[in-house]
């Protein structure tokens, strides 16, 4: 069995710097990487694979364009992905934005007909809306389930416990299927520079996409958001630290005390 | 401009009539387990009640899209199961999406709206060619009081399963929603074994607060039950005091104590980015802390 992983080229949120003073962003000096849980998603598939045979292939949509330090960052996320255990590479680079319609459009028509089961994170990491995949299930026309936290395959049926709300449900259906994962779902591996090494003659083939339709989702603006905090670090030992930290709490009326 | 609106969770169905009356005529979509709700609707023109069971996620998909023709603007909530309806429907209508939205208008034909995004650290402001799909961040919109009348529509859908549940485990609960606390103690790795919450459960006691935690005590280690679970994929609070203590910070945590007012941190580690994020920070151990700390308040009780 075949399977697609997605991975989206993010911004590695926890290093955005913002200026606290003037609001400025700094989105183009932030380094991009594959998503935390769509490392899950490819170890999940590693697993499935090693398991049932068959390949598992990476899937990273890029819109940061074909040339510079942008695509230097996305191959290095691939080649970790390799490293993983994946065996093939497709990375499509966009020159601009694109909606996550035209997304899922360009994905699905790489994903028919080559793949029985696509796996994604639950969100990926700088936006975090956990759309597309949903996209890429409805627009290929096959069962969607999120939020898996494990999956076990038995010839063309799968069996998928997810995490919901008030409940973990576990449900089984037949492939083909598109199944978002969360980071509970595995440990990802960590590779070994020799792991690394042979990484790097597994192939990425690139191949430059552009979506057909005007966007339906225009970003007009990105807003720091800033969340005025006092940052007090309180000092001195233990005792004088918690009067002060009493004192405070108290200014903030916060705390109501007898006496 | 009308506005369909529909949540597996029908008290937050009332916050999303709530945020598509900002902009149109609201309808609201009913599951069959839902109808004996509809009395206490307030804020749609229209309800529409569906023989289909919000347990069935294909069946919903098919009422919703067929019923979508009518409505430039669908609404869903942002928990799991309408964060997979949103992405499948938008496809099949071909629509625009925006998720977790916090404010809506219209300007010139398009719909503008603001949500977080880059894990909590900016707000990003998109304008939506219509018709859209959205969904509406938790709590931002206040359910309609004021009486209303509606005129009610039935419909009938075919039952469509596209995978069979084998079996439902329901998961613990809180006494308290952690985003109703109005105090709440943040329990993160640095609390070493699960008894250890105990100075978490004291200290949170002490303020009628609730215990709340990272990813990894709810998620990993289970030992709290998931509701527990603050974060950008968990529950984002607003309490009036917030303690977090053993958390680093990280950003997918940071994301959901946003709307805190005042945020205490304990950590040991100075170089935790939690310090930067908070309004009085304690680089103490919090073993040791802790304790004084809850001996101290029972004295001044």
């Amino acid at each position: 069995m075949d399977i697609a992983v997605l991975v989206k080229q993010s911004l590695d949120v926890q290093q955005l710097a913002i200026d606290s003073r003037t609001g400025k962003i700094y989105l183009d000096e932030a380094p991009t990487k594959a998503g935390d849980i769509e490392l899950n998603a490819a170890e999940e598939a590693v697993r499935i694979k090693e398991k049932v045979g068959g390949k598992a292939v990476a899937i990273m949509l890029s819109c940061f364009g074909s040339s510079g330090r942008r695509l230097k960052e996305a191959r290095e996320a691939l080649t970790r992905l390799l490293a993983m255990g994946i065996d093939e590479a497709l990375l499509l680079l966009s020159n601009q934005y694109m909606d996550t319609y035209s997304a899922a459009k360009l994905l699905s028509e790489e994903i028919r007909g080559k793949y029985q089961l696509v796996l994604a994170g639950e969100g990926s990491e700088d936006n975090f809306s956990g759309v597309l995949p949903a996209r890429v299930a409805a627009e290929l026309g096959w069962p969607y389930l999120s939020y898996a936290t494990s999956i076990e395959v038995n010839g063309d049926e799968i069996k998928v416990t997810r995490s919901l709300e008030d409940y973990d449900e576990v449900v089984s259906l037949k492939l083909p299927a598109v199944i978002s994962v969360t980071q509970e779902i595995n440990q990802p591996r960590i590779p070994t520079v020799l792991h690394i090494m042979k990484a790097s003659k597994k192939p990425i083939v690139q191949k430059e996409v552009q979506a057909t339709v005007e966007p339906k989702v225009k970003v007009k603006e990105i807003k720091a958001l800033r969340v005025e905090r006092k940052r007090i670090i309180i000092e001195g030992e233990l005792e004088e630290a918690i009067e002060k930290l009493i004192d405070a709490l108290r200014s903030e009326g916060l705390l109501e005390v007898r006496g | 401009m009308n506005v369909l609106v529909f949540s597996h969770y029908f008290e937050l169905a009332k916050e999303l009539i709530s945020a598509g009356s900002r902009v149109g005529d609201v309808s609201l979509l009913l599951s069959s387990d839902q109808r004996d709700r509809e009395g206490e609707v307030k804020g749609a023109r229209r309800v529409i009640i569906c023989d289909v069971s919000s347990e069935d996620q294909s069946g919903l998909l098919n009422a919703i899209a067929s019923l979508a023709k009518d409505y430039d603007l669908l609404i869903f909530s942002s928990d799991k199961r309408g964060r997979e309806l949103i992405g499948q429907v938008a496809q099949k209508l071909e629509r625009a999406v925006a998720t977790e939205v916090s404010s809506l208008s219209l300007s010139n034909g398009k719909l503008i709206i603001e949500r977080m995004t880059y894990g909590g650290k900016a707000i990003s402001v998109e304008e939506l060619s219509l018709p859209a799909a959205i969904s509406i961040q938790k709590g931002k919109f206040k359910p309609l009081d004021a009486d209303s009348t509606h005129e009610t529509l039935h419909c009938k859908f075919e039952a469509a399963r596209s995978y069979e549940v084998v079996e439902r485990r329901p998961k613990p609960k809180l006494g308290i929603p952690l985003d109703k606390a109005d105090v709440v103690v943040a329990a993160g790795r640095g609390f070493k074994r699960k008894e250890d919450l105990k100075l978490a459960q004291e200290l949170a006691e002490l303020f009628n607060g609730v215990v709340g935690s990272t990813r990894p005590l709810a998620a990993d280690l289970k030992w709290v039950p998931e509701e527990s679970w603050i974060g950008i994929s968990g529950v984002r609070i607003a309490p009036k005091l917030l303690f977090v203590v053993g958390a680093s910070g990280q950003q997918q945590f940071s994301a959901g104590i946003i709307d805190s007012k005042v945020i205490v941190a304990i950590n040991n580690d100075p170089g935790a980015p939690i310090f930067e994020n908070s309004d009085y920070g304690i680089v103490k151990d919090l073993y040791e802390f802790l304790p004084a700390l809850i001996k101290r308040l029972r004295e001044l009780r």
